[in-house]
């Protein structure tokens, strides 16, 4: 009970195998809206927040555990106990795709298969490795958070708001759903873009989806071509996209990758 | 929408001169229509952008993976953000910080996001300053934290110092104590010498108590105090502190009365504590007495509590000063000239042990010339049964001569215990260290050592390993002798094989006791 309240885990739907969707950085489970829902019919789905993001429990944030995407790793092994005995399909987006990963090779057996949207095991450039970014930008990027989280530490007011004539908007999504303790997010900012994971890729035992935009700033061509490369008996699909975010701005394709792949290891 | 017969400029250049930079893109950030002013900001001709350019292109890279992490899912979401704060690229490469706000609409199919920007040079000056502000506030805090490891650290080694002080200052006094007490059995001709003699008695008693205290108060720093409680007679106790405080009491000519339960009250507490309780309150009610006073010592029960107090005539407390009258160090002005000095520790040292034992302690008084009165309320052990069982220590019989090895580095101390043991009939030789020991071992053949622990070289817990490896020693009696009595010196004192475990200043009948085998090894 412990975890559900720290993770803020909600569970829908209903079926023998159990998926778990984890959002990535910067907002939280809603970035699931679009993709989750079309699999509750067959699956029991398992959302969930970062400890750090949306409605999790804030003062759970440990800055050592946090320190590395081994702390959320952990957090996810957790949940999976949590919610079932029965290897999961882990869906994670960007970050998540990583920690999804590391949870895995921890503990293989409680995964059926992970599904990687947008992932990258490194988003700074290293020699012959393209990543995307140089450190100076990731400082760049450290700034504009700074920047842009001033006015929502001290009155945690949402400083991004919803469009009230938008009907589908229930009241929770007005709540800014993007919203974080600036020092949390600079953290979390800090540990999620220089982290590198590259040297466990080739350890991977479980079956592995990448999900990629054609056209992603955060994770490049290059980066899923790499990462396909690395880990053993990975599928790569390109889904026609601009941005990082497929699972929102391209549902459709993003759920025919998904359906298509799972159908081919018969969950 | 304006009046309908005012002539207006036309509508389009309200949009293209608007006093913010206004924008359209498709969904993927193509830019589609952008107002004169975004491009005067920016440098650029709207052909130069419509079509070519996406709104993306003005970003740094840390904007552009805010609006990827951030903006992009909530315009999805959401339909609209307010109040991004981003730097836009110029032509030139130069940033101007920028409030935006967008929407999203679908127009015939077709996805549309309008933005409006707007220059906040003046805003992301004060922003700076706010998070300049908050980084020296953070380092401020640091510094502040730093500030108060070092005091801490400070105040620690204080309590070290005093520590090993008050263990230093009470070495010398064991033999002092020793020779004092053997010179109260000689009788002295001259009577300036026996009046001497009782000056001595009574300043080094004096000093022996401060020492006490102090280690007392360091120990309780340290955290290293234990109580060593037991079934205890209040009237016992209070018997002990009235010895204890008996020579301050007469030199100020103070008339004392005590009044002792009128039943037996049993107590589960530390005797030496307790009795340190009531002298330093009696010392005081002396102290802060003018000569010839009255004092007044009673103990009684009322229901579950014991009610010990003490009363004086001196010179009161003010209303003032009575709050702070138990905190370590302190000593009321009034009170410096009677006191002749003194720590001003005796009052916070009977808080703390009181409350150790789950009881308190108040004072009472007028006000200044007006006496006062120290009340501690301890509870009373309720099981009375064994009311029977005996509580006096019997003194130590004579027993058969011993030959023993008095083994300490400091030649006073071995040297009166040697001349003490010598006047009870048992034969000594004394040595000043571990060394020096293992030889007299043959030489003087004793059937008993006592061994100081702090010795030089081989300390007294090797000496003791190596003479239980003697076979021809195994009967030996291994007494150790030692400024350190915590637990764990006595299981050290255990292992290394002594049979008894004696802490300073020395309890001499205890010691003769444990010759004559009268003195259980419990007692280890």
């Amino acid at each position: 009970m412990a975890v559900r309240i720290r993770n803020n885990v909600q569970v829908f739907g209903d079926g023998p195998v159990t998926m778990v969707f984890a959002h990535g950085f910067g907002c939280d489970q809603t970035m699931w809206r679009y993709l989750a829902p079309r699999f509750q019919d067959r699956y029991q789905t398992v959302l969930f927040d970062l400890v750090g993001s949306g409605r999790s429990d804030l003062s759970a944030y440990d800055y050592g555990k946090y320190g590395s995407l081994h702390g959320y790793a952990t957090d996810v092994l957790e949940i999976v106990d949590e919610v079932t005995s029965t290897p999961v399909i882990y869906v994670g987006h960007s970050v998540s795709a990583m920690i999804g990963m590391l949870a895995a090779l921890e503990a293989p057996g409680k995964f059926a298969a992970n599904v990687m949207v947008g992932p990258s095991p490194s988003f700074i450039n290293d020699g012959d490795y393209v990543g995307g970014f140089s450190r100076t930008d990731i400082d760049g990027l450290l700034e504009t958070l700074e920047s842009n989280y001033l006015g929502w530490s001290s009155t945690m007011a949402p400083a991004i708001m919803g469009a009230p004539d938008q009907p589908e908007l229930s009241d929770e999504l007005t709540n800014s759903f993007c919203r974080t303790n600036p020092d949390i997010a600079k953290h979390f900012a800090r540990v999620t873009f220089l982290a590198d994971h590259r040297a466990e890729l080739t350890r991977v035992t479980t079956p592995t989806l990448i999900l990629q935009s054609n056209e992603d700033l955060l994770a490049p061509l290059v980066v899923g071509e790499y990462m396909h490369r690395k880990i053993p008996q990975s599928v790569l699909s390109i889904v026609e996209n601009v941005g990082h975010c497929p699972h929102l701005s391209a549902p459709s394709a993003s759920i025919d990758a998904t359906e298509a792949f799972l159908q081919g290891l018969a969950l | 929408m304006g009046v309908p017969n005012r002539d207006l400029p036309p509508v389009a250049d309200a949009y293209d001169l608007a006093a913010c930079g206004l924008m359209t893109t498709l969904g993927n950030g193509t830019v589609v229509r952008v107002n004169a002013t975004f491009c005067q900001w920016v440098g650029y001709e709207p052909s130069e952008l419509v079509e070519l350019r996406r709104l993306q292109d003005f970003l740094t890279i840390g904007g552009k993976v805010f609006q990827q992490t951030h903006w992009a899912p909530l315009l999805q979401l959401q339909r609209s953000v307010a109040e991004v704060k981003l730097d836009v690229k110029r032509r030139d490469e130069t940033l101007i910080p920028m409030l935006i706000n967008a929407s999203r609409r679908v127009y015939r199919d077709e996805i549309f996001d309008d933005f409006s920007f707007v220059v906040v040079k003046d805003r992301h000056a004060y922003e700076r300053e706010l998070l300049l502000a908050r980084k020296n506030a953070e380092l401020a805090l640091e510094a502040k934290r730093d500030a108060q490891q070092a005091l801490l650290l400070a105040d620690r080694r204080k309590d070290e110092f005093l520590a090993t002080l008050a263990h230093e200052l009470r070495n010398p006094l064991g033999p002092m104590r020793m020779v004092l007490d053997l010179l109260q059995l000689k009788e002295f001709s001259d009577p300036q010498v026996g009046w001497s003699h009782d000056v001595l008695n009574r300043q080094l008693g004096h000093l022996s108590h401060l020492v006490d205290d102090l280690l007392e108060v360091s120990r309780i720093n340290e955290g290293k105090i234990e109580l060593r409680k037991t079934r205890v007679e209040l009237a016992t106790l209070m018997r002990t502190a009235v010895e204890t405080s008996q020579t301050i009491v007469n030199a100020a000519s103070h008339e004392l009365t005590v009044e002792y339960p009128s039943t037996p009250v049993f107590l589960n507490a530390d005797p030496t504590r307790l009795s340190q309780i009531f002298s330093n309150l009696l010392i005081n009610a002396a102290k802060y007495t003018p000569r010839g006073g009255t004092l007044r010592f009673t103990g009684k029960q009322d229901q579950g509590d014991a009610i010990i107090s003490v009363q004086d005539s001196g010179i009161g407390i003010s209303r003032d000063d009575l709050p702070k009258l138990f905190q370590t160090f302190s000593q009321l002005v009034e009170g410096k000239e009677l006191s002749q000095g003194g720590l001003g520790i005796g009052l916070s040292l009977v808080r703390t042990l009181v409350g150790l034992h789950g009881g308190t302690v108040t004072a009472r008084s007028a006000g200044v010339g007006l006496g006062s009165e120290f009340t501690v309320r301890l509870p009373v052990l309720i099981d009375s049964g064994s009311a029977a069982r005996s509580e006096s220590i019997p003194p130590a019989a004579k027993g058969k001569p011993r030959r023993v090895l008095v083994v300490d580095d400091n030649d006073d101390a071995a040297a009166s215990l040697a001349m003490l043991l010598e006047m009870e009939g048992h034969a000594t030789q004394v040595g000043e260290s571990g060394v020096r020991a293992m030889q007299l071992l043959g030489e003087f053949n004793p059937d008993t050592v006592i061994l100081d622990i702090g010795l030089p070289g081989m300390n007294g817990y090797d000496v003791a390993r190596n003479i239980r490896k003697m076979q021809s020693k195994e009967k030996l009696l291994l007494i150790a002798l030692t400024g350190w009595g915590q637990e764990q010196d006595k299981n050290e004192a255990r292992l290394a094989g002594f049979d008894f475990h004696f802490t300073k200043p020395l309890d001499v009948q205890r010691l003769l006791r444990a010759l004559n085998g009268g003195e259980s090894a419990a007692h280890l």
